[in-house]
């Protein structure tokens, strides 16, 4: 029979999570409805975040690149930036139209609104992976090399591989949690960009060893750029579940600063 | 319908089988034949009618008492004003009585009454009731009021006779069209914060104001063409008595007394009397229709 | 025929046929006194100024056919000059909740409403009260469209006044303005003595409304006023809710959820006879508390 609790809730008050489990589902057992709608709308998810895992591809390729100095490889993360923005575009065009066909409402208009967001935040991760692909023809042929900030790069990369990996598996879990969690490894980052630019500004004399610095620190700075990215991704998940938008950390108070 | 191409398949699959042609026509041609049969008896009275009664009408059919004289072929028979004036004055008394209690039992039925226990006693016994032989009635009414007092015939007996006749009819066909007026106009009016009977007379009756006019004027035809109740209430008589405590004429009791007399111009008039009760029932009739055209529920 | 009076509010109408009204013995008594009339100059659509309204709460209401128990103990509140949806699937109670609130449930053989309505401070089922006034006073738009068919435009609208014998005072005046209030007088000012069901579907629904409004209600019940109608006319009677919830209060019962997205301020689940949910509308279709109303916007429940 119906469900037990005839509680009756004011929205006013702060929300609460609708719980993704079945207890207090409907009684009437029969098939979901909208299931042509529901499908379109787990398709269109899929393809959002499939283009996650393009990223992680561009990233570890644009990273191997970095490190070997494969211009080759750089020019082949440069082409593929196309698939990227086919992907947005696609996603793009597929909100609209369920939005115009299929008048979603509540947890479902939530999904799609992060979508919206999600696959923009996606788009640019991709022109960060671009901009730092750019930076490796110009490094030159016969790059100095300095350990301790390559080493830095390196770990940049590889929270920032982490942090795409870790935002796509909060969303498809829906799992807040997980989400909050990005802002930890943000944290490094952004840290590590600031020893980065410390780094370079130490550098020494030799200009090209500075040139070479200075597209370095870009390159930190695009991988910086990319861990805000999940960052918002995550801001997202927590939308969607909870209802309301917050900001985990706010990315425009300036460096080192404390918060009030 | 076994052929191979596609579009002479499906003309097979649209196509009207003869045996199904044969089947129609036959249906048709019965049914047509039934309608026939049914029509013919109708035609006839209706030639016979016109065929032996125009030929008696004449102003002074109209305008005279009949005489009582059957036997002398000099003198004249007279014509049957008593009996049309009769014919009036007891079916409009009838109607008066007959009317209002019939049509107040029929809105009591439908609006308050409803499905109650009672509502649906009322419901069989007036069933009941069109379904008694008119005489029963004019028996009933010289039981009670000629032999039960004392006292004789009278014009206002036989009404009452005939109002027990109209009743039954008046009510049942009062149902009818009330039930027809759509329960949500009772729920909007309701709505607006009229009583109850509010209601029904500013808005239940005057929709089901024609349905109503035309089964009252087909209970008024009707009774006004019942013989047998007034042969033991109204009496007979031959002079036109506008008083309704006297003995009265009427057209039907006219008609049974002429037609049985040997004298052929007495018969004749039979003929013209009859045919006078048919014309009036048909002018009912028409104004019924004309009434029901006017004002219909949308 | 004298011109019409060029009226604003049916409540300034006529100030003192009006209170020769309500004084007059014969006609039922208003539930809840008037507010003073404000003075507000002409405008195109007349009667619309805005009137402080009355809150509709039901306490504990249960209500039965017969024995089976169609409303099971619901508590609700509808706030003054808002409109407030009722959504839920079929079967759920909320006609027949909308119907206890003034008390056109018990016309219904066998049925019966246990528990308060309060109108204001008043309880609707209160022993004392008359239920006529509180037909008044509640007025009450149906699903499908009916004018009386005996009648002609202006006699419909009316005829709230006649059969309630308010006829006092300016009748041309007061059916003008409520024509105006339903958005209908450019439609028909030319055809008042035509029959009601002459016209649309659209315009017989607005018409049904006019005649709601001519008793000057203080709030307005309707159930499902636009499944019959197609999307134009719908719409119309949307816009025309949102202007009138300046005068009256309105509930809606709908289920077409677009429609109560639309139209309504606060939304009101229920589901089998109990309310599950009532809130904000914007709050009901972005973030639901209670995951079977989740269900039911979504459409992933019929």
């Amino acid at each position: 029979m119906s469900p037990a609790s005839s509680a009756s809730s004011e929205s006013d008050s702060s929300p609460v999570p609708a719980p993704a489990d079945t207890q207090g589902t409907l009684p009437h057992g029969h098939a979901e409805g909208r299931a042509h709608f529901q499908a379109q709308l787990r398709e269109l998810e899929e393809h959002a975040l499939g283009g996650l895992d393009l990223i992680v591809e561009q990233l570890d390729r644009v990273l191997e690149a970095l490190h070997h100095q494969d211009v080759e490889l750089a020019q082949m993360v440069i082409a593929d930036d196309d698939r990227v923005d086919g992907r947005y575009l696609e996603v793009h065009q597929g909100i609209l139209s369920l939005l115009a066909l299929q008048a979603p409402v509540a947890g479902d208009l939530r999904l799609v609104a992060a979508l919206l967001h999600t696959i923009k935040h996606i788009e640019r991760m991709g022109d960060q992976c671009v901009n730092i692909a750019k930076m490796i023809p110009l490094s030159g042929h016969e790059p100095p090399v300095h350990e301790e900030l390559l080493e830095a790069l390196a770990k940049m990369g590889a929270f920032a591989r982490s942090e795409v990996v870790q935002c796509k598996a909060a969303f498809a879990g829906r799992d807040v949690g997980l989400a909050e969690d990005l802002v930890r490894q943000d944290r490094e980052i952004n840290r590590l960009n600031r020893d980065i630019f410390r780094l370079a500004i130490e550098i020494g004399d030799d200009p090209d060893t500075r040139e070479w610095a200075m597209h370095m620190t870009l390159v930190a700075r695009a991988l910086e750029r990319i861990g805000d990215n999940a960052v918002d991704i995550g801001e997202q998940v927590a939308f969607v579940v909870t209802g309301l938008f917050r900001e985990f950390s706010d990315s425009s108070r300036p460096y080192g600063a404390i918060p009030d | 319908m076994s052929a191979p191409s596609g579009s002479s398949d499906l003309l097979g699959r649209f196509a009207v089988s003869p045996a199904r042609r044969r089947k129609d026509s036959l249906a048709r041609g019965s049914i047509l034949a039934a309608t026939l049969i049914a029509l013919v008896p109708l035609v006839l009275i209706i030639y016979y009618l016109l065929l032996k009664g125009l030929g008696s009408w004449s102003s002074s059919f109209f305008t005279t008492d009949p005489t009582g004289n059957t036997f002398f072929k000099s003198s004249s028979i007279g014509g049957i004003k008593s009996a049309i004036l009769g014919t009036v004055e007891i079916v409009a008394l009838a109607s008066v009585i007959a009317v209002p209690i019939g049509i107040g039992v029929a809105v009591w039925l439908v609006e308050y009454g409803r499905d109650s226990w009672f509502a649906h006693t009322v419901r069989f016994f007036v069933d009941v009731l069109t379904g008694v032989p008119s005489i029963v009635f004019g028996l009933f009414i010289y039981i009670v009021l000629i032999v039960g007092t004392g006292s004789t015939y009278a014009g206002y007996k036989g009404a009452f006779a005939l109002t027990l006749l109209m009743l039954p009819v008046v009510i049942r066909s009062a149902e009818v069209v009330l039930l027809l007026v759509p329960g949500a106009l009772r729920e909007s009016a309701l709505a607006l914060g009229a009583p109850r009977w509010r209601v029904i007379f500013s808005i239940v009756l005057p929709t089901a104001l024609p349905g109503m006019v035309t089964g009252v004027l087909l209970a008024i035809a009707r009774a006004a063409g019942e013989t047998a109740p007034l042969l033991f209430t109204a009496g007979a008589t031959l002079k036109t008595s506008f008083g309704l405590g006297s003995f009265m004429n009427s057209l039907p009791v006219q008609i049974y007394s002429d037609v049985t007399s040997p004298t052929a111009s007495v018969e004749h008039r039979a003929w013209g009397a009859a045919l006078t009760l048919v014309v009036m029932i048909l002018i009912l009739n028409l104004i019924a229709r004309v009434v029901a055209r006017r004002s219909r529920l949308a | 025929m004298t011109s019409p009076r060029p009226t604003t509010n049916v409540a300034d109408a006529d100030p003192e046929a009006r209170s020769e009204l309500e004084s007059s013995s014969e006609s039922t008594p208003r539930l809840v006194p008037p507010p003073a009339p404000a003075s507000v100059p002409d405008s195109e659509r007349g009667a619309l100024e805005s009137k402080r309204g009355v809150s509709v709460r039901l306490e504990q209401l249960r209500a039965f056919y017969g024995a089976a128990e169609q409303v099971k103990g619901l508590d609700l509140e509808f706030r003054p000059n808002e409109v407030t949806a009722i959504i839920g699937p079929s079967g759920c109670g909320k006609s027949t909740m909308v119907r206890c609130i003034n008390r056109m449930h018990e016309e219904i053989p066998g049925a019966r409403a246990e528990g308060r309505v309060m109108l204001d401070d008043l309880d609707v089922y209160d022993s004392s009260v008359d239920v006529v006034a509180v037909r008044r006073a509640i007025g009450m738009v149906f699903q499908k469209p009916n004018p009386f068919p005996t009648m002609s435009v202006f006699d419909n609208v009316a005829s709230g006044l006649r059969l309630t014998s308010q006829r006092g005072g300016d009748l041309r005046g007061k059916v003008e303005a409520a024509l105006r209030s339903a958005g209908l007088w450019g439609e028909v000012s030319d055809r008042l003595d035509e029959p009601g069901a002459g016209l649309s579907g659209g315009q017989q629904q607005r018409l049904c409304i006019a005649r709601s409004l001519a008793v000057d209600p203080e709030v307005i019940l309707m159930d499902e006023p636009c499944s019959a109608l197609d999307p134009i006319a719908t719409l119309k009677i949307e816009e025309l809710i949102a202007e009138l919830k300046r005068r009256v209060t309105i509930v809606i019962v709908t289920h077409n959820m677009q429609q109560a997205a639309r139209v309504a301020d606060r939304t009101a689940f229920m589901l089998d006879g109990k309310l599950v949910e009532v809130g904000p509308t914007q709050e009901i279709f972005t973030n639901p508390n209670d995951s079977r109303t989740e269900e039911y916007v979504t459409g992933k429940f019929g």
